[in-house]
């Protein structure tokens, strides 16, 4: 009696084995929202999820094709996303369905089944979607309301106002971009009080541009104060190379600088007399290049 | 051109573009605020003074729309509707086709009381159409989905009768049937 049961018991548990064994889906589930509750328009969201066993292949083209379904059901979308599970292949599979459905009351409703078909060498094998219901509910009472327009509907979409977030944005982005570099441009043509330094050779330039070549004395002391002042010590030929140190920007008129202070030399200590005009006007130039390394254009 | 000479330069490039764009902002905001308070007009309906512009703003347009269907200047109305069909996101397409539903319904019911059941007919149909559409774009536009339902109501669809052709391989095929069915509902 013993070995009965235990034949009976074995047999049994094969028996479910090889049940499994050939089955192709290993998971088939259907996930689906409430079934009651929905009015015209909704959308209603069946998620699938299957697992095959290796070597067997969900056939797309099995699933309902986008679009209308019939008089009053849509498929808006069907998305399957595969992954690989355990050798075979596991898909999530959204259908998202629409209903335009006008009852005239709360009324059940099927969304129809189908068979997904899944290919297993040149074999095909099928699993069946089940139908769901659910009902769905009217928005309106039976009998028809009317106001003063005649029967009652819902008005139009009022226009909104026009956002205009992203040109505020943009203008005040723009402005600050302006100002920041008018501020910076401003700074380097010495227009700000407190940045004195950059109207050193600004200043100079004005004077020289009201002396002439009769008043050489002030000419060279104007600009050797320009100078003197950018340093803030004393500026003296031998010193220059400390000067270029500090200021590598003006090494590019070296010669001038270095002819300047031979001149200055000359006319001060020698005596050399006052050739006019043409060192007027180069001291002028000197001073003029200066102020561009001043603002920074040089 | 030294590295010194090209950041001068470079500093007034930036700041003549800024400049520019400053103004173009600004144009750009007086416009708005132009549109804004032409719409906010239209809406309450003052008198507007329509005047056709080539490249007005969608949501202006839509706003002329709704003035001009509020006139009764119904072709007019819809051509403007048609211009705007496809411009803006999803939430403006819904909008546009909703209120392009309400124009075909307006002159559906129009003709319904008049008895033109001829003209009705098309009229219910895109009317039912464009709500359809609107809610594709939009499923939880509520005024979309009443007014499909007056639409639906006005003219109800019914399912085709089964016949023994029918089978499951031409279930893509099959046709459903309106129906006119005007309820005369209560005052």
């Amino acid at each position: 009696m013993r070995n009965v049961w235990l034949f009976l018991s074995l047999s049994l548990t094969l028996l479910g084995c090889s049940d499994t064994l050939t089955q192709p889906v290993r998971k088939f589930e259907v996930l689906t929202p409430r079934p009651f509750g929905y009015v015209i328009g909704d959308v209603i969201v069946h998620k699938i999820i299957i697992e095959t066993r290796p070597g067997i292949l969900l056939q797309p083209s099995s699933l309902p094709t986008q679009g209308a379904i019939n008089r009053w059901l849509n498929l808006n979308e069907a998305i399957i996303t595969e992954t690989e599970s355990d050798g075979g292949h596991k898909y999530h599979i959204t259908l998202n369905y629409q209903i335009f459905y006008a009852p005239l009351e709360v009324k059940m409703l099927t969304l129809p089944g189908f068979e997904m078909a899944f290919s297993m060498g040149s074999k095909s094998v099928g699993q069946t979607v089940p139908p769901w219901h659910f009902t769905v509910s009217p928005l309106r009472e039976l009998a028809v309301r009317k106001d003063a327009g005649g029967e009652y509907m819902r008005p139009d979409a009022q226009a909104e106002a026009i956002n205009a977030d992203s040109t505020v944005t943009g203008f005040a982005l723009s402005l600050s971009i302006a100002l920041l570099s008018a501020a910076r441009l401003a700074s380097l043509y010495g227009f700000w009080p407190f940045f004195r330094r950059r109207n050193i050779f600004k200043q100079a330039l004005r004077k020289l541009d009201a002396l002439s070549a009769d008043d050489m004395d002030q000419v060279l002391t104007t600009m050797h104060q320009a100078l003197n002042s950018l340093n803030g010590q004393p500026v003296f030929k031998h010193r220059l190379d400390i000067f270029y140190r500090k200021y590598p920007n003006y090494r590019q008129l070296g010669r001038e600088l270095n002819w300047f202070f031979e001149y200055s030399s000359r006319y001060f200590f020698i005596g050399t007399e006052n050739s006019g005009n043409v060192n007027l006007e180069k001291i002028k130039k000197l001073c003029q290049n200066c102020r561009e390394i001043e603002r920074g254009s040089r | 051109m030294n590295l010194t000479r090209l950041k001068h330069y470079g500093l007034w490039f930036i700041l003549t573009t800024s400049l520019v764009a400053v103004g173009w902002q600004i144009t750009a905001l007086y416009r708005i605020y132009r549109d804004n308070s032409l719409i906010s007009r239209m809406i309450s309906e003052h008198g507007v003074q329509l005047e056709k512009r080539v490249s007005a703003n969608p949501e202006l347009r839509l706003a002329r729309a709704s003035y001009l269907k509020h006139k009764l200047r119904y072709d007019e109305a819809l051509e403007t509707l048609n211009l705007i069909l496809d411009q803006g996101d999803a939430h403006f397409q819904a909008r546009v086709r909703y209120n392009l539903g309400n124009l075909y319904l307006v002159q559906a019911i129009a003709s319904v009381e008049t008895m033109a059941i001829n003209q009705a007919l098309p009229e219910i149909g895109l009317a039912k159409q464009a709500y359809r559409q609107a809610l594709a774009l939009d499923s939880n536009f509520w005024d979309a989905k009443y007014n499909l339902e007056v639409a639906l109501r006005l003219l109800p669809e019914m399912d085709r009768g089964t016949t023994k052709d029918d089978n499951p391989q031409n279930k893509n095929s099959q046709l459903w049937t309106t129906v006119p069915g005007f309820p005369r509902g209560l005052p």
